[in-house]
């Protein structure tokens, strides 16, 4: 084929230009380390490239949000561990205060102990984290929740309110518990009921050793409430709804007197007795779930006052048990919140672990696709080097050539 | 006899001359663009007549002719075109792809950052500094969508510039060809046979530069004028008469100028599009990529105004106020009349609107709406589906659409024919800002929250589904009512258990057996939704309430409270807002935000991959075309050192002839004397 001169210059120049912008493309991808640059380099890898970066993006904001979390639920568990102790001493107080041997003086400062400690409850109750927020007010976290009545009583003025984070794709985890969950839901250790007694003389001890709804269905809170009665004369046990319909025994069952021990059931709720009716005792019973752990404490501090040579020790006594009872319950329920806040913790840790495996596996997916394999790319470089370095060779060896030379 | 040889001397001469002539021509012009190599064809005279033998007389130069391939030229013709337009596309989706893959980077990190600070909001939603960091990022998030739309602003301006010269250049280039038909004609007229071949190299490398810009055909009749078409056969040249090429302002997008071919008497509008080669592509560039990337980017801002503005709206700020807009209403009435444009050949007076509803439905597509025997007909300019949108009725009727936005007559009326261009996104991300400038106006609180009696045993639910109102909802929760009890429980008589279950919603003050203000049923494995208030106010919110619980009748219920949940520390809303980065929002509920940003830059990349092959192969195939010509037009210098060394001793050799024949004439003179 004739070559014409202009035509060799042209397809020299355009190789070599060729060659140099391939050189600078395979120059640019070595230096930045990375297969793709631009949209253009792998159209199809980058649509995945960005959804491995959302990913991670996602699982950085998850680990944020975990370490957020994380520090919530730690000042939470430090607190209700806290709280654990401070019961723990008042209830071993309380166990002191029952000795017979006691003095006055003694019991006056054991009550003095008991309402230094019931004070600082009060405080871990308005704790506040580092924003100045108070952690057991619900979504109220800028006012007090607990503010003491002057007649000492403890009322929450927070909401039941709980604030979560999303620490995975689809998991929330709540970085508070309200108040009212934390101190105010303390569970009634007689059960679903509280007891009003009303009794015929000093002597008289009996209680609620339980008292539970064990049928719903059945349980009508328009009948409420109902009052368990021994009759003044023929000791008989019966139960009246507020209508004053019998409940208790049943017909065709007669009124008989109460046997120690005996399940009280009528309009699916179950009561247990302890201690020794007299005639003419009754005991009202109030729908009542929980106790703030404050009115225990408040409590207890009312039965310190009252003086231990009262007429009826019997009834001092019954008090103290059901006083004990319930203040145990306040530290089953602080360590069962304690136990909530560890399992969020566990939780969390657990999640952060995925995170992380998660994040090693994207990364890895993301290098695959985005990272320049060196050993290739280099080899590619050098084979281009080399061809521009022969196609520039050839040419200043070609271009020389010519007849003019010899005439 | 000596006379002749003296003559055949002579004729050698000279031929040998125009040879050489030839030659130097070739050789001085071995860089001329477009120079086709030229050759004197060389005639031995007819001889004369003695006796019975013919004696030649010498030789002439017959002609000088171009060693011209017109089929090969034509190849390379065609293909310049293609790579013309080939590499103008490439230049152009390169430099969208750069904007798009840094742009749409910088883009993604905004969303991302932007939801980060969010997710803080959520975490803290009394921290001032974590709100105004949502500020912050949301500003950078309109700013970034700002500037990339001013950059695709930019490249289309500049496309446009580029169309304007190209029409000036092809302008021009058509004046010349014509002056040189008429130059042609003239010479022709005058030295018959003979071309004047530098004249005909001059135009062809004219039509070679056109074709840079246009797709091109030649016609060449008797008298070796040349008349161009472009295009699709428009005439450019025709004869010694010149077309030239003028740019309008595109009508109704003032941007998408049309091109008008415009002679004497008459003025013709051009399809852009079909024009091939470096115009085609550019026009190609601008209506297709650069603006469906124009559409995407419009699409992505107004989803997330929307979405941002909707949950704001949902929850209320530090101060209990609903959550205002964060970012620009998505339906200012200036951007719902943006969204529809009318050509001026309308000959009705309807002004409509865009306003959309749904922004997961809306599609990048555009639309145009006719009036078509007094229906409006929608059609999809992209694949060409059309929708009845019914009759016209007057200002103010609302056509609904299938994706996500209403066609609103404004005012006026339509006349028969009249068209309506409709591009959904139109202005969504230049005109995107923040209208949220106090921190304490981040909508963080939910309004109303539900909570559980503890009493619950089994899987009863209920759920706030929407807030339209979050104040109202806040107000009738805990103001109208003493806090909303909803009760729910299997239904007493079932057909059989476990199937059917009841729901009362109660004022917590009136308890039943007052009169509920709800009540209703939902079988197994569905649920109900209630609006609250109930119908005939106005709804403030809305319920869900699902489950399977056991134990029959009103007694065994499943009981929630609805009450204001309004608080400093209440993050809900927030939380919800920071959840939406997650959740499909846009192109029909299928790609997250990021999502679509990626797969809009993805297909601008596979545009640019694809148009740089297709410039690679042009560009083979018309060296290939060059190649071919050049073997047979090209000149190569060593071929002409040749002719050179060959043309001189020709001369040379002549001159001998010469020199012999005088020797002779001395010869026969010195007998004589």
């Amino acid at each position: 084929m004739r070559v014409s001169t202009a035509q060799f210059y042209l397809q020299s120049g355009l190789q070599m230009s060729n060659q140099n912008a391939e050189v600078a493309e395979q120059m640019s991808h070595l230096s930045s380390g990375k297969r793709i640059l631009t949209a253009k380099d792998d159209a199809v890898s980058y649509g995945t490239l960005i959804g491995f970066n959302e990913s991670l993006a996602n699982i950085e904001k998850y680990q944020r949000n975990i370490t957020q979390a994380q520090s919530h639920n730690n000042l939470q568990e430090v607190v209700f561990s806290e709280a654990e102790n401070l019961l723990n001493a008042i209830k071993e107080k309380m166990l002191q205060a029952n000795n017979g041997a006691m003095s006055v003086e003694d019991i006056e400062a054991i009550a003095k102990q008991i309402g230094n400690n019931t004070e600082q409850l009060f405080d871990i109750a308005n704790s506040q984290n580092e924003h100045g927020d108070y952690i057991f007010a619900g979504y109220q976290s800028n006012q007090q929740p607990f503010s003491q009545e002057t007649d000492g009583r403890v009322v929450y003025n927070g909401d039941d309110g709980v604030r979560e984070i999303q620490v995975a794709k689809n998991i929330d985890i709540a970085t508070n518990q309200s108040g009212a969950a934390a101190f105010i839901q303390v569970k009634n250790h007689l059960g679903d009921f509280m007891g009003d007694y009303t009794y015929a003389s000093s002597d008289s001890d009996v209680v609620l050793a339980t008292a539970n709804i064990i049928d719903r269905g059945a349980y009508n809170t328009s009948d409420a409430p109902h009052t368990l009665n021994i009759d003044s004369v023929t000791s008989h046990l019966t139960v009246i709804d507020s209508n004053g319909v019998a409940v208790f025994p049943t017909a065709p069952a007669l009124p008989e007197p109460y046997v120690a021990g005996q399940t009280i059931t009528f309009d699916g709720i179950e009561v247990t007795l302890s201690g020794n009716p007299l005639p003419g005792d009754s005991i009202t019973l109030t729908d009542q779930t929980t106790e703030s752990i404050f009115t225990t404490l408040h409590n207890a501090l009312t039965w310190l006052e009252q003086s231990p040579n009262s007429s009826s020790q019997n009834q001092r006594q019954a008090q103290y048990n059901q006083i004990l009872d319930q203040l145990s319950s306040g530290l089953h329920h602080m360590t069962s919140r304690r136990v909530d806040s560890g399992v969020r913790l566990q939780t969390l840790d657990g999640l952060a672990s995925r995170h992380l495996d998660a994040e090693l596996n994207i990364s890895q997916g993301k290098s695959t696709l985005e990272d320049l394999d060196f050993a290739k790319a280099i080899s590619e470089f050098e084979q281009s080097k080399i061809a521009l370095q022969a196609s520039q060779q050839a040419f200043s060896k070609v271009q020389g050539l010519t007849l003019f030379n010899y005439i | 006899m000596t006379a002749s040889l003296y003559q055949t001397g002579v004729s050698g001469l000279l031929a040998a001359q125009q040879h050489l002539a030839t030659t130097g021509h070739n050789i001085s012009n071995v860089n001329t663009e477009g120079y086709t190599r030229q050759r004197a064809e060389q005639n031995a005279a007819v001889g004369q007549v003695s006796g019975p033998n013919f004696i030649g007389s010498g030789t002439y130069i017959q002609d000088i002719t171009r060693v011209y391939n017109q089929f090969s030229y034509k190849e390379q013709l065609t293909n310049q075109s293609k790579l013309g337009g080939a590499n103008a596309l490439n230049s152009r989706l390169i430099q969208l792809d750069q904007i798009m893959s840094t742009s749409g980077g910088a883009l993604t990190s905004s969303i991302e950052q932007l939801y980060l600070g969010l997710n803080g909001v959520a975490d803290n939603p009394d921290d001032t500094g974590l709100r105004s960091i949502v500020i912050n990022q949301a500003k950078t998030l309109s700013n970034d969508f700002n500037s990339l739309n001013d950059n695709i602003d930019q490249i289309a301006k500049s496309v446009n510039g580029e169309i304007e010269q190209v029409a000036r250049s092809i302008s021009e280039i058509s004046l010349e060809i014509a002056a040189i038909n008429d130059t042609i004609l003239q010479s022709q007229g005058l030295s018959q046979g003979g071309q004047a071949n530098d004249l005909l190299d001059k135009r062809d490398q004219l039509v070679s530069q056109l074709s840079e810009y246009t797709r091109v055909n030649t016609m060449v009749d008797n008298n070796g004028v040349m008349s161009v078409m472009i295009g699709q056969g428009n005439t450019l040249v025709a004869g010694i008469t010149p077309l030239t090429l003028e740019v309008a302002a595109g009508d109704p997008d003032p941007v998408q100028s049309s091109l008008r071919l415009v002679g004497p008497n008459s003025s013709v509008a051009l399809n852009a599009a079909q024009l091939g080669s470096a115009l085609g592509a550019s026009v190609e560039f601008r209506d297709q990529h650069l603006a469906q990337t124009q559409h995407e980017i419009d699409r992505l801002a107004m989803a997330i105004s929307a979405t941002l503005n909707n949950n704001q709206a949902s929850g209320l700020d530090l101060n209990g106020q609903q959550g205002i807009n964060m970012f620009t209403d998505i339906n200012t009435l200036a951007l719902q009349a943006g969204r529809v444009a009318s050509p001026s050949t309308n000959a009705g007076n309807l002004q409509a609107q865009i306003f959309i509803t749904d922004t997961a439905l809306v599609p990048t597509d555009q639309f145009d709406v006719r009036l078509s025997l007094g229906e409006l007909v929608m059609t999809n300019l992209t694949d060409g589906s059309t929708t009845n949108l019914g009759p016209v009725s007057g200002a103010g009727t609302v056509h609904s659409t299938p994706f996500g936005f209403d066609f609103v007559e404004s005012s006026g009326a339509a006349s028969p024919d009249d068209l309506f261009i409709i591009t959904p996104g139109k202005n969504s991300a230049a005109l995107i800002d923040v209208t949220l400038n106090n921190t304490h106006t981040i909508a963080a609180s939910s309004a109303v929250g539900v909570s559980a009696s503890t009493n619950n045993v089994s899987d009863g639910a209920v759920v706030i589904t929407a807030v339209n109102d979050p104040q109202a909802a806040r107000t009738y929760s805990s103001s109208t009512n003493a806090g909303i009890m909803v009760d729910v429980f299997e239904s007493p008589a079932p057909a059989a258990p476990g199937t059917v279950f009841e729901y009362r919603v109660y004022n917590a003050a009136t308890p039943p057996p007052a009169i509920p203000m709800a009540t209703g049923t939902y079988a197994a494995g569905s649920s109900a939704v209630i609006d609250l208030p109930p119908s005939p106010a106005a709804p403030a919110f809305q319920i869900e309430i699902s489950g399977q619980l056991v134990g029959a009748g009103t007694h065994a219920r499943e009981t929630f409270t609805i009450a204001d949940a309004f608080g400093a520390g209440n993050g809900n809303n927030a939380l919800a807002i920071a959840k939406t980065q997650e959740q499909p929002l846009i192109n029909g509920n299928n790609e997250t935000f990021s999502q679509n940003l990626a797969t809009a830059t993805a297909k601008v990349g596979s545009s640019a991959s694809n148009a740089e092959l297709v410039a690679d192969t042009a560009q083979a195939l018309y060296n290939q075309a060059y190649n071919r010509n050049q073997a047979t037009s090209g000149v190569n210098l060593d071929e002409e050192a040749a002719n050179l060394l060959k043309f001189q001793q020709a001369y040379q050799a002549s001159s001998q002839i010469i020199s012999t024949a005088n020797t002779i004439f001395d010869t026969i003179l010195s007998a004589v004397r």
